[in-house]
């Protein structure tokens, strides 16, 4: 097999090439502008590298997830760290009737693998959150599947990132920004760094599908 | 002896076919024969005794049928594996063992029975008119049913693959405008596809008389005057035949050749399914009863689609060693007939279950079907994958999802009108059926509330903070903004609240929402996240 041959091959992805995804609005046009479909990458995986939660993560993509939800695909929300707050959602403008919360502490299936309750991400052990996760990713009728997990395998992360494309879905993860040194095969990575200021966020682009437009910019929530 | 019926017969000699009919008399003078009105399919299962004993194994042992007892147990039946090890039917048991490991199995009858019973009720699903051949055989009247599948060779592939997947391994097929003969054709493993009765001696005379199932006594006298095929027996006098022999045989010739009538007993469908599959070795492990609980579904399925029927719940009974029998209900969201999902639900369930001790026998109960007149193409679009059409599939991926995780592992989220943090929203067990929007009704309810500010998360029930200085801190002392809210009441429902809720800021910058007990116990909240 020469070079040329595996370069043809689809699975292989080159920096700087156009992807063929659509972008997925994200509802603010400085991100919009900074990402190569205009977008979030849709279908596909992003991370969101972060702080613990609060520190913004949430708010960049409910415009998306707004938007999903308005085109009448559901939001499935894998072991949240919180219980999300329903006015707050619906200020957002979610549809809270396409709302699917799965949530393994009720089910007392974690209790083996040792879910903490409160701001605890689930371990990358716990099967059942990673199988709920890529079973929702798979799913066509989901628009989106939110995870806040910790440390993942890359070879987990290929899966859930096939698993969009398999679903045509928006695989989101919100992970601690330690993990931001780890190769990852998910279509585009951010880093969120809090500003003092409130309603500021700093993002810096690790990676993305497609090249990049620019490594950083300044978003206004 | 019958002296009465001699003229009778002899006529019948003369006139072999007297059924066909007299008014067709115009057609019969072309040469090519019409065929037959009925046509029957026979369906042998030669190691029917066998295949329902191992069909719930995924593993395939050499195994054996015994008969007899002590030391004189004879062979009666051995499966594929144990004859690639040389063992052969009519061995003494003690030998086979000497060749190979072999697991003997004893004869159920009444499990042979129950198994003829339910494959009669499956095979329903080809023809209205479907009749047990005890103990190994049935028999399915399928003239009506071949333009539906595409011909015989479509109707014997669909039969093929469900025989398989109910885990019969060794069946002949044979059909014969007669019942008798296609039985007898079928288990003298011919192969047969006779149409017309009139090609039926020719087809008959050579089937060995083993297939006829006599009494040993007979085939015995008939193989002392050379006589060992049924062309042989049919160039015998008839007088003399039904003199020397019990006149049951030459009825019974006169049945298979279409000279007689032979009415069969039309059987009906159960309007329920229960069935019951016995492991000659114990299973240790939820996940090794897949196979043995997917045969029971494929029963099922047949069934269901027999009767045109959906199901809402199945009833699992497994059958431990300590003799306890432990219950399994799993519920649909959505009545449903399609086997691989079934399959899928029953495997995510018990995927979860520990067995408390080893299991013997797995039965499965379905008693409230649905009978749906309308013909549902989910069974045969399934793969389809439209993206307008996700919905239709909604349920099922809600019913897997709960059969690994609990029903109650699936959440919805509302929103209620009311002041009081906790009470506005509503966290409830998910329900799958469609539900309206209600986020334009909320809206106008609410719209005065929505001016305040609420965080995205809320702690499952607040969380005491200690205090600094008589300052909340989280880590370190939080800052407090300057916006306090007052929230109170709920005397009504019989817990006052007055709380001043605020926003504060830790030194990472995180905005947390707290709030000051100012009734009852006195001190700082943690309530919420904002992001």
């Amino acid at each position: 097999m020469t070079l040329d041959e595996i370069m043809r091959r689809a699975r292989l992805w080159r920096a700087g090439e156009a992807s063929a995804e659509a972008g997925l609005p994200t509802g603010f046009p400085a991100l919009d502008a900074a990402l190569p479909a205009g977008g979030w990458p849709f279908p596909g995986l992003i991370e969101i590298l972060s702080g613990p939660p609060g520190s913004g993560a949430l708010r960049l993509v409910l415009p998306a997830l707004a938007q999903l939800a308005q085109a009448q695909r559901w939001l499935i929300w894998v072991a949240p760290p919180y219980q999300p707050y329903a006015p707050a959602l619906q200020a957002a403008g979610i549809d809270l009737s396409r709302v699917m919360i799965v949530d393994l502490d009720a089910a007392e299936v974690s209790a083996s693998a040792g879910l903490a309750r409160c701001g605890a991400a689930p371990q990358a052990g716990d099967g059942q959150v990673l199988w709920a996760f890529e079973q929702a990713l798979r799913f066509p009728g989901c628009g989106a599947g939110l995870l806040w997990p910790g440390a993942l395998e890359t070879l987990t992360l290929r899966r859930l990132q096939l698993a969009c494309e398999a679903g045509g879905t928006l695989g989101v993860l919100f992970r601690p920004s330690e993990f931001a040194a780890q190769p990852s095969p998910a279509a585009l990575r951010l880093l969120l760094t809090p500003q003092p200021a409130a309603d500021v966020l700093d993002i810096t682009i690790l990676k993305c599908r497609g090249g990049l437009r620019a490594r950083e910019c300044r978003v206004a929530l | 002896m019958n002296t009465n019926e001699r003229p009778d017969s002899l006529q019948r000699l003369v006139h072999p076919a007297p059924r066909a009919p007299q008014l067709t008399g115009l057609q019969e003078t072309k040469s090519a024969p019409q065929p037959a009105p009925e046509l029957w399919l026979a369906i042998h299962l030669s190691q029917l005794p066998l295949d329902i004993a191992t069909r719930g194994h995924a593993e395939r042992r050499a195994c054996v049928l015994v008969e007899g007892g002590g030391t004189r147990q004879r062979i009666l039946l051995a499966n594929s594996e144990a004859v690639r090890l040389g063992i052969r039917p009519g061995m003494p048991l003690g030998a086979a063992h000497a060749l190979g490991d072999v697991t003997p199995l004893p004869r159920m009858p009444d499990a042979e029975d129950r198994a003829l019973a339910q494959l009669c009720a499956w095979a329903y699903q080809f023809t209205p008119v479907v009749n047990a051949v005890p103990p190994d055989g049935l028999l399915l009247e399928v003239r009506g049913s071949l333009h539906l599948f595409g011909g015989l060779h479509g109707l014997l592939s669909a039969l093929r693959r469900g025989l398989r997947e109910l885990g019969m391994r060794a069946f002949a097929f044979s059909t014969a405008p007669t019942p008798l003969a296609a039985t007898w054709l079928a288990r003298g493993r011919q192969a047969a596809t006779v149409d017309t009765l009139a090609a039926l001696p020719a087809a008959l005379s050579a089937l060995p008389l083993e297939a006829l199932r006599l009494p040993s006594r007979q085939l015995q006298d008939f193989s002392g005057i050379g006589v060992h095929t049924v062309g042989d027996c049919l160039r015998l006098p008839r007088d003399g035949l039904a003199r020397r022999f019990t006149p049951g045989l030459l009825r019974d010739l006169d049945r298979a050749l279409g000279r007689e009538a032979d009415p069969r007993p039309a059987c009906t469908p159960p309007a329920r399914f229960a069935s019951r599959l016995d492991l000659p070795w114990e299973i240790h492990h939820a996940q090794a009863l897949a196979t043995g609980m997917e045969r029971l579904l494929h029963e099922l399925g047949g069934v269901l689609r027999a009767r045109s029927a959906l199901i809402r719940t199945l009833d699992w009974t497994l059958h431990h060693r300590d003799g306890n029998a432990v219950r399994h209900r799993i519920s649909l969201v959505a009545p449903s007939r399609d086997v691989a999902h079934l399959a899928r639900l029953t495997r995510e369930y018990f995927a979860r279950q520990r067995l408390s001790s080893p299991v013997r026998g797995i039965e499965l109960l379905a008693e409230d079907f649905e009978v749906r007149t309308t013909v549902e193409t989910g069974d045969l679009f399934f793969c389809g994958r439209r993206a307008d059409g996700a919905d239709e599939r909604w349920p099922q991926f809600v019913e897997r999802l709960q059969a690994r995780l609990g029903p109650e592992a699936l959440k919805e989220l509302a929103a209620v009108p009311d002041h009081r943090p906790e009470r506005a929203m509503r966290l409830a067990q998910f329900r799958p059926s469609p539900r309206r929007s209600e986020t334009k009704v909320a809206e106008q309810d609410d719209a005065h509330r929505r001016r305040r500010p609420r965080p995205l998360w809320l702690t499952r029930s607040p969380l005491p903070l200690p205090e600094q200085n008589g300052r909340p801190a989280l880590g370190g002392v939080l800052t407090l903004g300057p916006e306090r809210e007052r929230v109170q009441g709920g005397w009504w429902e019989g817990a006052d609240l007055e709380r001043d809720y605020f926003i504060a800021r830790d030194e990472n910058g995180t905005r947390w929402w707290i709030f000051r007990e100012l009734n009852g116990r006195p001190g700082w909240f943690l309530h919420g996240v904002f992001e």
